[in-house]
């Protein structure tokens, strides 16, 4: 069953699940938590694969947002093509940055990020304040026109449509992260990058192609919030909502295939409940992200892969201690 | 540009840059010693300024709710030190950074709890102001810039000529062989977390008066804190004092030339730095790892 679960028909049929979920739990918060996975698979693969930690993800998510939304409130009408104008603006700019990022050691690598997510939100909120109206910002609504096949403008079309994408992405990484060399050498990059020099790999460009990956699916959710909520202010690049992405992957567990969903899940119920009583999320959050960090920081996702893996080894018997100890 | 403006500019540019230095040399310090960063310093930093306007409104006293404010916040931080710190020092760089960032969220939302969400003034202790070259300089700027000096060689003072300050030098530069002759490095970590936070939280508390005190104040500050350890090089104390005063001139003079360029200029400025040296300016191997 285990062999089901985590593969290709698992993806699809969790999500399937999810989308009929829509009978028990508000649409509108079902396809928040689909984008806010979204979001948080690229950092969660960056701290799960590459044990690079990004406090700047804000950032990326808002080139996507005001890509989709510039586009939109100024050249022209599709939504479709303002995502894609979305995701491109990220790509482009995420080629250029993580240039310079991705050569620093990770501690300077973290500091930098939240350090260019301060810049982000002040230019969008100052510098380019004539063309993105800064806090009030890009008010969308009445330029959006209704698209063919899924109407993306109705909340109904929009709903299947990010489960499309959810599925689409997750997929995505699927292939990248278990069945590519790549994913291969991202996990080795985390063990030990200076083996892998020695191997005779460009270690520079595997983190820098993952950072581009990674950030560009952050651009990519960016770019559905825009379509969903028709506008984008600076706000979504503020800076404290940096945690968020970081809490969601260590809440379901970095590096896991559902740990972006499952954590996205309860950081956004928890956050509409708490709110309810108390309007101050951040203190349960911060709470649970040292519960899970002096928990062993597995997450959700992966204590319980650990767990199923340890009911498994006590049936068969264990596997030689060299691949145990992840000897090359 | 007139020189008046340019003058005040600059005052205005060192205070800052003496508020950024108290704040960063804590971490700075974290990083050397315990090779941790401790994202929870913005927490103590924010803790310094709401204890200065609580102890403020209650007593009148700017200055005793600053002494107040310093105390307060080392029972809390030696009380965080002993029961989720600790349990970090021998973990990689990342795990301690996303645990203390947990610490700082949730003192951030203790803080709107207690405090609650409006931002708070606090008025300036020192009214009044100096003439420097015919320029009028508000005299609060001024007592700023002293106390970082005086902070800087007090610093200095403490690691290289007392015995406790020696041994956490040795422990910057091999914690394991200071194990071996016999001194508790343990308690040296504690001792220098604390003294990091009472730095911060003076950071907090002389900051007070320039802006409002609000929950978010620790969050806002982040990035330039950032800036200023990365352009100085983690774990140097000198480095972070020359890279607080490039941060707050570029700061202050890039506000006087074009507003959003002061806060992006920094990062600039860091880009460039990091480009030729992509471990800071005074940044050791170590900083590498």
């Amino acid at each position: 069953m285990k062999r089901y679960l985590t593969g290709a028909t698992g993806i699809i049929l969790v999500f399937v699940l999810l989308y009929f979920l829509k009978g028990v739990l508000p649409p509108a918060f079902l396809t928040e938590v689909v984008i806010y996975s979204i979001y948080a698979m690229g950092c969660s693969f960056l701290i799960g694969c590459l044990g690079l930690t990004s406090f700047g993800q804000p950032a990326f998510l808002a080139f996507g947002a005001y890509g989709a939304g510039i586009y939109l409130y100024y050249f022209g009408t599709n939504s479709y093509v303002a995502i894609l104008v979305g995701m491109l603006v990220s790509l482009l700019i995420n080629m250029l940055v993580g240039k310079f990022l991705v050569r620093l050691s990770s501690s300077y690598f973290t500091l930098c990020n939240q350090a260019f997510c301060v810049v982000t939100f002040f230019l969008f909120q100052k510098a380019l304040v004539k063309w993105t109206f800064g806090d009030n910002g890009l008010l969308l609504i009445s330029r959006m026109k209704p698209t063919p096949i899924i109407d993306l403008t109705s909340s109904k079309g929009f709903y299947l449509f990010a489960f499309l994408v959810a599925i689409g992405v997750w997929l995505f990484f699927y292939y990248l992260t278990k069945k590519s060399v790549f994913g291969a050498t991202c996990l080795c990059v985390k063990d030990n990058e200076l083996k892998l020099r020695f191997l005779g790999y460009n270690t520079f460009n595997i983190k820098w192609f993952a950072f581009v990956i990674a950030n560009t699916v952050a651009g990519l959710a960016g770019a559905l919030y825009t379509v969903y909520f028709c506008m984008v202010n600076a706000n979504i690049a503020s800076v404290s909502s940096a945690s968020e992405a970081v809490a969601i992957s260590m809440l379901g567990g970095a590096g896991t295939l559902f740990g972006p969903l499952v954590g996205s899940f309860l950081f956004i119920g928890l956050k509409d409940i708490v709110s309810q009583f108390i309007s101050h999320w951040e203190l349960l959050v911060g709470f649970l992200l040292i519960v899970v960090m002096l928990a062993g920081q597995k997450g959700i996702v992966g204590s319980l892969e650990e767990y199923l893996a340890k009911q498994k080894s006590e049936k068969i018997p264990p596997a030689p201690a060299l691949t145990k100890e992840g000897g090359l | 540009m007139s020189t008046q403006l340019l003058i005040s500019a600059i005052i205005l540019g060192l205070s800052m840059s003496g508020i950024y230095f108290l704040l960063t040399v804590g971490l700075s310090l974290c990083y050397g010693l315990m090779r941790m960063i401790s994202l929870d310093q913005f927490l103590y930093y924010a803790l310094g300024a709401y204890m200065v306007y609580t102890i403020k409104t209650l007593t009148g006293s700017y200055w005793l709710g600053m002494g107040g404010g310093i105390i307060i916040t080392l029972i809390v931080a030696f009380i965080i030190e002993r029961l989720i710190n600790k349990r970090v020092y021998s973990k990689p760089v990342m795990f301690s950074m996303i645990l203390t960032f947990g610490v700082n969220l949730m003192g951030v939302g203790l803080i709107k709890y207690i405090w609650g969400l409006t931002p708070k003034p606090v008025a300036s202790p020192i009214g009044g102001s100096l003439n420097i070259f015919g320029t009028g300089v508000p005299a609060y700027r001024i007592f700023v810039i002293c106390l970082a000096v005086v902070v800087y060689f007090a610093v200095q003072l403490f690691l290289n000529k007392t015995i406790v300050g020696t041994a956490i030098r040795a422990g910057i530069d091999d914690a394991e062989k200071v194990e071996a002759l016999g001194i508790n490095i343990k308690r040296l970590f504690t001792l220098t977390f604390i003294i990091a936070a009472a730095l911060s939280a003076l950071a907090g508390a002389i900051h007070a008066p320039f802006v409002m005190v609000s929950p978010e104040m620790g969050m806002s500050i982040t990035a330039f804190a950032f800036m200023v350890v990365i352009i100085g090089g983690l774990g140097s104390i000198k480095g972070t004092m020359v890279s607080a005063l490039i941060v707050g001139q570029v700061v202050s003079l890039g506000a006087v030339i074009w507003a959003p360029l002061a806060e992006m200029a920094p990062f600039l400025v860091m880009m460039i730095i990091l480009l030729i040296k992509p471990t800071g300016l005074y940044g050791s191997k170590l900083a590498s790892r």
